[in-house]
């Protein structure tokens, strides 16, 4: 064992200190480098155009609107992207923390950066961005592959139509933000089975709970300020009226956003105060 | 250089350290010793700030381990083997952490090959041994080349070749003038590697001294003597304060009298000695024998909290 062997080489003492952008770096190599993640990510992009060729495939028997509309093609476009992509981003959410305390990575990850707040913001960051971006091409993979199908029935709506693009684009958004819902969700349990099942009843289950119970103007409130209603806010085009109308049960596109970033938010400053005062 | 004050870390009512300072120098190797239980991993996740001190400050290289701009250059650390997800690869688990620091590939690949991991580099963590899980914990360590390297039991599950390795490694880097903190419950591991050594038990400091010191002062030296006239020179030694005992192989052991007294003393009465050595105790006896007194402390104090009831 020579001196020279352990010693670093390549690059001066001062150059290699922490950095917000190079623990994202990290991130992205952690998140890149698992066949779990990697399949989530992946999953997102099957599920959602998938479910889009069936409904295009099978748009017939479904019954045909009378003339094209902005409406029903979102519809057919954005349901599998987001009804399952949100459920995905949600588990790969959870996962991406719960898996480091499991298999003890997240010592390690800790020792390499004792801010807790910044591995917290920057997992936060990149699994937003990787999420938007394969519920985006899920998305516009969705448009471009059902475009054919709705043309046969002369159905077909372009991406230059009002509201198109920032209906997909917000779809994107809203599964990135389950997946941080669901990373806040994670470092707040800590354990992948609880926090499976913790993320898939707040996106899931609440609505269907809120069905359930018979219909008083506080349970149609929450109805609408859900998660996954946000979803469907989100992913429609704006009606140019109210931001929210509680009475006719509208939530324009910008207030879906708003409602998606606070229940994301919200359970991640829930996570993050668990993880900055307990020990790790 | 670590530096402990008054570092007290309590979960609950049990108090796992209780106050305890002591500093880990540059330079030498630290042993750092105790029964299960007594307080060193909670220690050593103090020191890289995993866990919170209930009361008192510990510091590396001057200050606080979070307040470093880049703690994998200050602080090398193996406090579990295997500490990396089961499905991602050696390489590109080395390669996240040294992300973090704007590590290169080729510093990744060093300490790869410095640990001996090149044929398994890129296979999945799930599939290695504990040995090689070791070799990845201290690979990870040697990351940011740092100045101090703390290392949790870095020879379990290792064969004698890794085991001598390590033993080597940690030599070397002190020999550099790094500060090396090591914990290990293999005995004669110890004693061939260590400097210093801090022995900790139920949370308190028992010894911390240079290991020579620390053995002589918790057992006993003897003298062990061979020759015809066992009898004679029993008689001619005999006095208060010295204990002689006779052997099963024929020589006897002599406490109270150094090797040179003994010789002194047989050449004067005409003895002829055939062997005559000073037989210092093993680590292992000091280390029990100071460990043991701390059980009994415990059991004790048992009692006292019952009465208190």
């Amino acid at each position: 064992m020579s001196t020279l062997e352990t010693r670093h080489t390549d690059v001066a003492p001062d150059h290699d200190r922490l950095s917000f952008g190079r623990v994202m770096r990290s991130e992205f190599i952690k998140i890149t480098s698992l066949r779990s993640t990697v399949g989530l990510l992946l999953a997102i992009v099957a599920l959602g155009m998938g479910t889009s060729v069936i409904l295009g495939l099978t748009i017939k028997d479904a019954g045909l609107p009378s003339a094209a509309s902005v409406g029903f093609m979102l519809d057919q476009v954005t349901i599998g992207t987001v009804l399952f992509g949100q459920l995905i981003a949600g588990v790969l959410g959870v996962l991406v923390i719960s898996a480091e305390y499991s298999s003890g990575t997240i010592q390690t990850t800790l020792i390499a950066v004792p801010s807790r707040l910044a591995v917290l913001f920057a997992k936060a960051i990149v699994l937003f961005l990787s999420v938007a971006a394969a519920a985006s091409v899920a998305l516009f993979g969705s448009w471009a592959v059902t475009y054919p199908m709705l043309a046969a029935y002369g159905l077909e709506i372009g991406l230059t139509e009002p509201g198109v693009v920032l209906a997909l684009v917000g779809g994107a958004v809203y599964v990135g933000f389950a997946a941080v819902l669901g990373l806040g969700i994670g470092t707040l349990l800590r354990a992948v089975a609880a926090g499976v099942a913790t993320v898939i009843s707040v996106i899931l289950l609440l609505p269907i709970i809120l069905s359930v119970i018979p219909a008083s103007d506080v349970v149609r409130s929450i109805h609408l300020l859900s998660m996954s209603k946000a979803g469907d806010a989100l992913t429609n085009t704006a009606d140019g009226t109210a931001f929210v109308d509680l009475a006719d049960g509208y939530v324009s596109p910008a207030a879906g956003l708003l409602i998606a970033a606070v229940w994301a938010l919200a359970f991640l400053v829930i996570g993050a105060v668990r993880l900055r005062k307990k020990d790790a | 250089m670590i530096t402990a004050e008054a570092l007290v870390k309590r979960y609950g009512t049990k108090v796992a350290v209780d106050s305890i300072d002591f500093s880990v120098r540059p330079g030498q190797v630290t042993g750092f010793l105790g029964p299960n239980g007594a307080g060193k991993s909670t220690t050593m996740r103090m020191i890289v700030g995993l866990d919170r001190p209930t009361a008192g400050r510990v510091e590396v290289n001057g200050r606080p381990y979070r307040e470093h701009r880049a703690p994998l250059r200050e602080v090398g650390v193996l406090l579990d083997a295997k500490a990396a997800h089961a499905g991602r690869s050696a390489y590109k688990h080395l390669l996240s952490i040294a992300a973090t620091h704007g590590i290169g590939a080729k510093r990744v690949r060093e300490v790869i090959g410095l640990a001996g991991l090149d044929s398994v580099a890129g296979k999945r963590v799930g599939g290695f041994s504990l040995g090689m899980g070791q070799r990845l914990g201290i690979a990870t360590a040697l990351l940011g080349d740092p100045a101090t390297i703390i290392l949790d039991e870095p020879v379990n599950g290792l064969d004698p070749e890794g085991v001598r390795w390590v033993r080597t490694l940690m030599r070397s880097l002190a020999a550099e003038g790094r500060t090396v903190l090591l914990s290990s419950h293999l005995m004669s591991e110890m004693a061939q590697t260590a400097d210093r050594l801090i022995v900790i038990g139920r949370g308190r400091i028992l010894a911390d001294d240079a290991i020579g010191d620390v053995i002589s002062g918790a057992t006993r030296s003897t003298t062990r003597v061979r020759t015809r006239e066992t009898e004679r020179l029993m008689a001619t030694i005999a006095a208060p304060g010295v204990v002689v005992s006779l052997l099963a192989d024929g020589a006897i052991e002599i406490t109270g009298l150094t090797a040179e007294q003994v010789a002194v003393a047989a050449s004067a009465a005409g003895i002829v000695l055939h062997e005559v050595a000073s037989v210092s105790g093993s680590l292992e006896e000091a280390y029990i024998a100071l460990t043991a007194g701390e059980v009994e402390y415990r059991s004790s104090n048992i009692v006292q909290e019952g009465a208190v009831r």
